[in-house]
């Protein structure tokens, strides 16, 4: 069959240094914290225009921890047709940085860059230098955690510990519980003869 | 309620007033997600909620008496849905549209509520990924039954 | 460390939100200068934000002097879900990212996954072609809320009811093929969830002929209308460069004047084998916008009718047997195809390690998706390239020197899902 064997294959440790023959990008880029910006400067130089997406994955237990991966896509900055963009060259440039080591901001680079940065440090805590404005996006600003990193529990600290409760206990849901017993059959009985009253057929049993 | 020969409706006022309620449920607009779409669809044409009385969708909660929790309730939404609940007048009921309203959904993460009845209480549960128009047409029902039978109790509700 | 705070169990209420506080830790950047600026917050519930947005707005009278959208609201952790459930079930999820045009996020998410398993040659045709179709069906029904939604925000109800009516007809059509009206996860890695029922194709045909009178009524309501084109015209224009250099993809991208749809730059699933142009504009305004969406609503329907007319016999799922279920009748019968269908359905199959990026062109512009797996049977990350994140942010970059009602059109014309900005 010739393809690639599924069934005796083991984790790695770090897939991005499996390079699978796949042609998605056209350049792919491996630099550090302290390249980065000489890369993409270069990459943009090249006509790398827009910065299309911006995102970060942990590795837990690679040397760097953390990947920021930028996405590149060469597209022409002035009107074209579809002639005229044909096929923009993509690039994927892909950051290797530890825990606690600062990334340089790439916002002065494209001004995307400004929510994602943010949504970076968000979710995984990586912290970018010399962003305007490095705060929470997508969890409460005074949420502890950062979710997306692979030591976060995926149903989150507090409820990690706890069991998951039984179906409408009495004590975890504070909604009105609906009567039981002798009070369940009296509300019962008037419900049915204000139906009965009111000439709906409904209820009947 | 009664009609007599003189063509006289007889009523108590209590069921007179609570049919008058029942028949202008007025929904606030708490649109979150998916479920969004399909509550806002049923005031077009396939649906038509208007027939209920309940097309007018009030964007302010002071005006609202059905707070319709349509979509996945996030950390960061929670107080804001509590703090709109608060907010509307009483009387006031509450629709959990959807599965992620009512239980967390698909999402057991840590980012979804698990259920919205985790802030405000909530009278009727639809199920659903998203409920079909005609489901949540059915709840809006349930609740025309609660107003005017006066129990508040949904399962007990016969339909 | 909790999730909840101590009054969501029902003791006590929740604690009084100071809104000026609320608006001041949110947004730093938008400070009041002088005695005639306000900050004002839009939101995050708010009939004309699409959805839950804050959008924190520095204003002088009517005129906004700066705008900053707060998101976030919406976070539902797609991505952390989708590292703990299989391949096929991260499709569950995936799908509730862009809630309007939900195939598009699992199209994007398939291709990927069969480029890191090696299979993308091997995807039958006639599942391509009904990929194909079901994507451009989503695309009209997307175009078809945006317009409705975006029309009552401006004061114009009808087209509403117009355009749902048409998305009606075509979720009729999606319920038919996959069961679900909405977040139908009708692909899965390999292929498409089961064949088209019968009595489909004549019902498509049925819209195919209804679609020009309904198209037809959505333009005469709108796009002469002297009160619409006053709203639209000239509001939140963005250059050509600006739109590249803000992230810009889609049809807010393609309205100024960069002719960019990844259907015709990276041709994915035969949309090589389909004539249809790519709607551009150069006015890079409001109203541009949404002329390009109208008109690719008929691009749309120009493929679903070669499509239609294309459309070979044939098997809808890779013939892999690690990959695809096989045939629901025969696990009755036969014991090892309920062996084999137990084995998928519990434990999933394997992904080779490596990463990879593939998008799609969904209605909102480019959906990637950034995939690493390690070999296991479930995804180690799952990046989702927005496409309304990176449309939403330049807002930041338009909304400064209009009126507050602008904001609203602007906003309208992006058009922003929050499922995809927020995840």
């Amino acid at each position: 069959m010739g393809d690639r064997s599924r069934h005796t294959v083991s984790t790695a440790v770090d897939p991005t240094a499996v390079r699978p023959p796949i042609h998605d990008v056209d350049e792919i880029v491996r630099t550090t914290p302290g390249e980065l910006r000489d890369v993409l400067q270069r990459l943009k130089a090249e006509g790398y225009a827009q910065l299309t997406d911006l995102g970060a994955a942990d590795y837990l237990s690679r040397e760097p921890r953390f990947d920021v991966v930028y996405h590149l896509t060469a597209l022409p900055t002035r009107v074209a047709d579809v002639a005229g963009v044909g096929r923009p060259k993509r690039a994927r440039v892909l950051c290797g940085v530890d825990d606690g080591v600062p990334v340089p901001t790439v916002c002065d680079l494209w001004p995307n860059a400004n929510w994602p940065e943010r949504e970076v440090f968000d979710l995984f805590g990586i912290s970018f230098s010399g962003h305007p404005d490095l705060r929470r996006i997508q969890m409460p600003a005074d949420w502890e955690g950062y979710p997306l990193r692979k030591d976060y529990p995926l149903r989150g600290p507090a409820r990690d510990r706890t069991p998951r409760p039984p179906f409408a206990n009495k004590e975890n849901v504070p909604s009105r519980v609906p009567p039981t017993g002798e009070v369940a059959e009296l509300l019962r009985m008037e419900i049915l003869e204000r139906m009965r009253d009111t000439g709906s057929n409904e209820g009947e049993s | 309620m009664e009609m007599s020969a003189n063509r006289l409706f007889l009523a108590k006022l209590d069921e007179a007033a609570r049919w008058a309620q029942s028949s202008s449920v007025w929904p606030l607009t708490m649109g979150l997600a998916c479920c969004a779409i399909e509550m806002m669809v049923i005031p077009a044409p396939q649906y038509d909620i208007s027939r209920i009385g309940s097309e007018v969708f009030r964007s302010s909660p002071r005006q609202a008496d059905l707070m319709i929790v349509s979509g996945r309730v996030s950390q960061k939404m929670a107080p804001i849905v509590r703090r709109l609940y608060d907010q509307m007048a009483e009387p006031k009921w509450v629709i959990s549209m959807g599965a992620c309203a009512s239980s967390g959904g698909v999402f057991d993460n840590y980012a979804i509520l698990q259920g919205v009845d985790q802030v405000i209480p909530v009278d009727v549960y639809v199920p659903g990924c998203p409920p079909t128009p005609d489901g949540l047409i059915y709840a809006i029902n349930l609740i025309q039954q609660q107003i005017r039978t006066g129990g508040r109790g949904g399962i007990l509700a016969r339909a | 460390m909790s999730n909840l705070p101590d009054w969501i169990s029902g003791a006590g209420n929740p604690p009084d939100i100071d809104p000026q506080a609320m608006v001041a830790a949110a947004s730093p950047e938008v400070i009041a200068r002088g005695d005639d600026e306000m900050v004002l917050s839009m939101g995050p519930q708010h009939p004309s934000t699409h959805g839950v947005l804050q959008v924190v707005l520095g204003i002088d009278g009517e005129e906004v002097t700066h705008a900053e959208p707060e998101i976030g609201y919406l976070h539902t952790g797609i991505e952390k879900s989708a590292e703990n459930l299989f391949w096929n079930q991260a499709l569950t999820v995936i799908d509730r990212m862009d809630y309007l045009g939900p195939i598009t996020n699992d199209f994007a998410f398939c291709l990927a996954v069969e480029k890191l398993l090696g299979i993308t040659d091997r995807i039958p045709r006639r599942a391509q072609q009904i990929r194909v179709l079901m994507s451009e069906l989503t695309r009209i029904t997307s175009h078809c809320i945006w317009l409705g939604t975006h029309a009552i925000d401006l004061g114009a109800i009808s087209p509403f009811f117009y355009a749902v009516d048409l998305r009606e007809n075509i979720l009729d059509l999606i319920e038919a093929a996959s069961g679900a009206r909405m977040n139908p996860t009708y692909f899965r890695v390999g292929g498409i969830n089961g064949d088209l029922p019968d009595g489909f194709l004549e019902r498509l045909d049925e819209l195919i002929a209804k679609f020009p009178g309904r198209m037809r009524d959505l333009r005469d309501l709108l796009q002469q209308n002297p009160i619409w084109t006053d709203r639209e015209i000239g509001v939140g224009v963005i250059s050509a460069e600006d739109a590249v250099a803000w992230g810009l993809t889609g049809p807010s991208l393609r309205a100024s004047g960069i002719a960019y749809d990844l259907r015709k730059a990276y041709p994915y699933s035969t949309y090589d084998e389909y004539e249809f142009d790519v709607p551009t504009r150069t006015e890079g305004d409001s109203y541009a916008r949404f002329l390009v969406r109208l008109d690719e609503m008929e691009e749309s329907m120009r493929i679903i009718r070669q499509v239609r007319k294309k459309l070979e016999p044939g098997p809808v799922m890779v013939d892999d047997p690690s990959i695809a279920l096989p045939p629901k009748p025969s696990i009755a019968v036969s014991m090892e195809s309920l062996i084999h269908h137990f084995k998928l359905v519990s434990e999933g199959f394997r992904v080779p390690p490596g990463d990879v990026y593939a998008a799609v062109e969904g209605p909102r512009g480019e959906i990637g998706y950034y995939v690493v797996s390690n070999g296991d049977n479930r995804p180690w990350r799952v990046r989702t390239r927005p496409a309304s994140f990176y449309n939403l942010q330049a807002l930041k970059k338009i909304a400064a020197g209009n009126l507050i009602a602008d904001v609203v059109v602007m906003i309208g014309s992006l058009d922003p899902v929050f499922g995809e900005v927020d995840r």
